[in-house]
């Protein structure tokens, strides 16, 4: 019996320090940084506390299911004259439940003479995919889509 | 100029007038590592690397630019529209979260 709970007790302490040390040593490589925002917190950055509304001039092209979320396509476009008194001002692209909430912030002008912008990002699992627009006259407006994404083929 | 890094800058359409809208693409060859992913080999953390910045400008006057984080993909592309004013120059500076810096620029010729 001796013997036995010899044992067993190595194995629980081998088994708590395998489960602690990765973590541990993750913390210390990888700080939770800057990087690391919610969704609702870095709506509250961007906007500063206006009220954000839903708008059929902004339009949000995603793909409905991303069979890769590495790689999936993300296109805005904005409804606007945009002259110098009224244009799209900046578009941000924001998913909702990514480590980091924040994609890309362009800032436009003028010069682009339409509020469009189109890149790629990456979707750690199933979640909405959101274009927060803010217009030169300090509004905002908002779009949401969301994107199944498949994991390891048919499902 | 840390490390000359594959880009491209391309027009679409190819054929364009000035006073036209054309589409300005970016694509540059990039990791983009977002510093939580292990390498499979050595069990180790992979440092994060990606773009930081971008800034479109034609002929030194910037009109676009962009902040970028680690959530967008490998071998980022970016697109935005812009109305051509004549003969210039476009030009692409971005960085890295590492403090690398690089450039692209492409003559942008409207004819007619």
């Amino acid at each position: 019996m001796k013997r036995r709970n010899f044992i067993k007790s190595i194995c629980a302490v081998s088994a708590v320090a395998a489960t602690i040390t990765p973590s541990v040593l993750l913390a210390k490589d990888a700080p939770k940084g800057a990087n690391v925002l919610t969704y609702d917190a870095a709506v509250a950055a961007i906007t500063g506390g206006k009220a954000v509304a839903d708008s059929d001039k902004v339009k949000l092209t995603v793909p409905e299911i991303a069979e890769n979320g590495a790689v999936v396509p993300v296109k805005v476009n904005v409804e606007s004259p945009m002259t110098e008194s009224d244009y799209v001002k900046a578009i941000h692209v924001l998913t909702t439940k990514n480590g980091n909430a924040r994609s890309v912030d362009v800032m436009l002008t003028p010069m682009n003479a339409k509020g469009y912008f189109a890149t790629r990002i990456k979707l750690a699992g199933t979640q909405d995919v959101v274009a927060l627009v803010e217009l030169s006259d300090g509004s905002f407006l908002r779009a949401a889509k969301p994107v199944k994404v498949t994991i390891g083929g048919c499902g | 100029m840390a490390e000359a890094r594959k880009s491209m800058i391309k027009f679409k359409p190819k054929k364009f007038k000035a006073g036209d809208t054309i589409k300005v693409d970016f694509i540059v060859i990039h990791p983009m590592e977002t510093g939580t992913r292990k390498d499979k080999k050595t069990g180790k953390i992979k440092p994060a690397k990606f773009i930081d910045s971008i800034t479109f400008s034609f002929d030194g006057k910037p009109f676009t630019s962009m902040k970028v984080w680690e959530t967008v993909s490998t071998n980022p592309y970016f697109s935005v529209n812009m109305k051509v004013p004549g003969k210039g120059k476009i030009t692409v500076d971005y960085t890295d979260n590492t403090g690398e810096k690089n450039s692209k620029s492409k003559k942008l010729k409207p004819k007619g």
